[in-house]
C-alpha cells in the first residue's frame, strides 16, 4: 500500500519519460474516457457479482433442500487447476500489453492468443464441471444451491466469454495491421476487463469453494 | 486470530510480495526489466517491467497454493481461522491483481476511487443484507 499512498501523494515519476506517442484523448480530469468509462463500469459489475454471491451465501446451506449439497459435487482439485489457468491468462494479458506498448506486435499476438486459449480452458473447464454436476443431479432447478451456484458460475463464465472474443478481435486486428503502437491503450482497457474478470473469479473460488461450510 | 492479527499477515504478506518483485529485476535482457516507453494521460508513473509481473504471478501461484493446502485443514485447526485466513490470501490475491496488473498504482487516484468505491459498496450492501436475512430467517 506504500506505493499506492506514494503515487497519491503526488511523488516525482521513479523513471521520468516524455508522454506517449497515442491517439488517445484526455479529459479535463487529465485521464482517457474510454479508460475511465471502464473504471466505471467494473465499479459497477463489483455490485453485479455482489448480488449473486450474497444470493448464492445466502441459499447455499437453507435448510429442507434436496439433492446434491456442495460437498457432495464440489471437486476442489479440477477447480484449483482451472482457477490457476484463469491466473496464468492475466500473466500472459500483461505481457501481450507491455509488448505492444513496446511495438513488438509478434510476441503481442503470440500473448494475446495465449490469453484467448488460457480463457477458452477454463471455460471448457467449467461446461465439463457443469455437466458432472448435471450427472450427479444437481441442475439449475435442483434446490436453491444449484439455482444460486449455476446463475453465479455462469455469469461468470459469460464474462470471461465476452472478454475470450474481445481478445480474438483484437489479435484478428493485429494480424491485418489494424492495432498500432499508439493504440496501446484500446488493448490495456481491454486488459482491465480480463483482470476484472480474474479478481472475480479469485473471490468465488475462494468465498464459494474453499470456504468450509 | 484477531481482527489486529489478521490484519498484520495481510500486511506482512503485502510487504512480502512487493520485497520480492524489487528483488527480482537482476540477470535478465533490458526488455524483461525496463518499462515501456512513455506515459498515457492517466499514467503518472510507468507500468511495471515484464520480471515484474512474472514475479507477481508467481506470488499469486504460491499464495493460491497455500489457500488449497488451508482448505484442507477443515477440522484439524477452528473454522473461524481457516475463513480468516482465506479471505485474506484472497485480498491479497486481489490486491495484487489490481495494483500490479490493472495498474492501480501506477495510475491517476481517480480508476482506483472509483474501483474501490464499488468493491467497497458491494462487500458493505451485501453484508448488511446477508445479516438482516440470516438474523430474520
Amino acid at each position: 500500500m506504500a506505493a499506492v499512498e506514494q503515487v497519491e501523494q503526488g511523488a516525482p515519476p521513479a523513471v521520468p519519460t516524455e508522454p506517449a506517442h497515442t491517439d488517445a484523448q484526455a479529459t479535463h480530469s487529465g485521464v482517457i474516457s474510454p479508460k475511465l468509462g471502464m473504471w466505471l463500469f467494473l465499479s459497477s459489475d463489483c455490485l453485479f457479482f455482489g448480488a449473486f454471491i450474497a444470493t448464492f451465501l445466502l441459499y447455499r446451506d437453507r435448510p429442507g433442500q434436496k439433492g446434491p449439497t456442495p460437498a457432495d459435487v464440489f471437486d476442489i482439485p479440477f477447480t484449483s487447476v482451472t482457477s490457476f489457468i484463469l491466473l496464468m491468462s492475466s500473466l500472459t494479458m500483461v505481457l501481450a500489453l507491455a509488448a505492444i506498448q513496446r511495438g513488438d506486435h509478434r510476441r503481442f499476438r503470440t500473448w494475446i492468443m495465449a490469453t484467448a486459449l488460457f480463457g477458452a480452458t477454463f471455460i471448457g473447464g467449467q461446461i465439463f464441471e457443469f455437466t458432472q454436476f448435471t450427472r450427479e443431479g444437481l441442475n439449475l432447478d435442483t434446490n436453491l444451491f444449484g439455482s444460486s451456484f449455476f446463475v453465479l458460475t455462469g455469469l461468470h463464465g459469460a464474462h470471461v466469454t465476452v472478454g475470450i472474443i474481445w481478445l480474438l478481435s483484437l489479435w484478428g486486428l493485429s494480424m491485418q495491421g489494424r492495432i498500432g503502437q499508439h493504440q496501446s491503450e484500446a488493448i490495456e482497457i481491454a486488459g482491465l476487463y480480463w483482470h476484472f474478470v480474474d479478481v472475480v473469479w479469485i473471490v468465488i473460488f475462494t468465498v464459494i469453494y474453499l470456504i468450509p461450510k | 486470530m484477531t481482527d489486529e492479527g489478521h490484519e498484520g499477515v495481510v500486511a506482512t504478506a503485502e510487504g512480502d510480495a512487493e520485497r520480492a518483485i524489487e528483488r527480482a529485476e537482476d540477470r535478465l535482457p533490458s526488455e524483461m526489466t525496463t518499462p515501456a516507453p512513455g506515459l498515457l494521460p492517466g499514467e503518472l508513473r510507468p507500468h511495471p517491467t515484464p520480471v515484474q509481473y512474472v514475479t507477481v504471478a508467481v506470488v499469486l501461484v504460491v499464495i493460491t497454493a497455500i489457500e488449497i493446502a488451508t482448505s484442507y485443514t477443515e477440522g484439524t485447526i477452528p473454522d473461524a481461522v481457516i475463513v480468516v485466513l482465506l479471505l485474506g490470501m484472497a485480498f491479497v490475491k486481489f490486491f495484487l491483481v489490481a495494483a500490479w496488473y490493472m495498474h492501480l498504482r501506477t495510475d491517476a487516484p481517480l480508476f482506483r476511487r472509483f474501483f474501490i468505491l464499488g468493491a467497497v459498496a458491494a462487500v458493505l450492501l451485501y453484508l448488511i443484507v446477508l445479516t438482516t436475512l440470516h438474523a430474520l430467517s
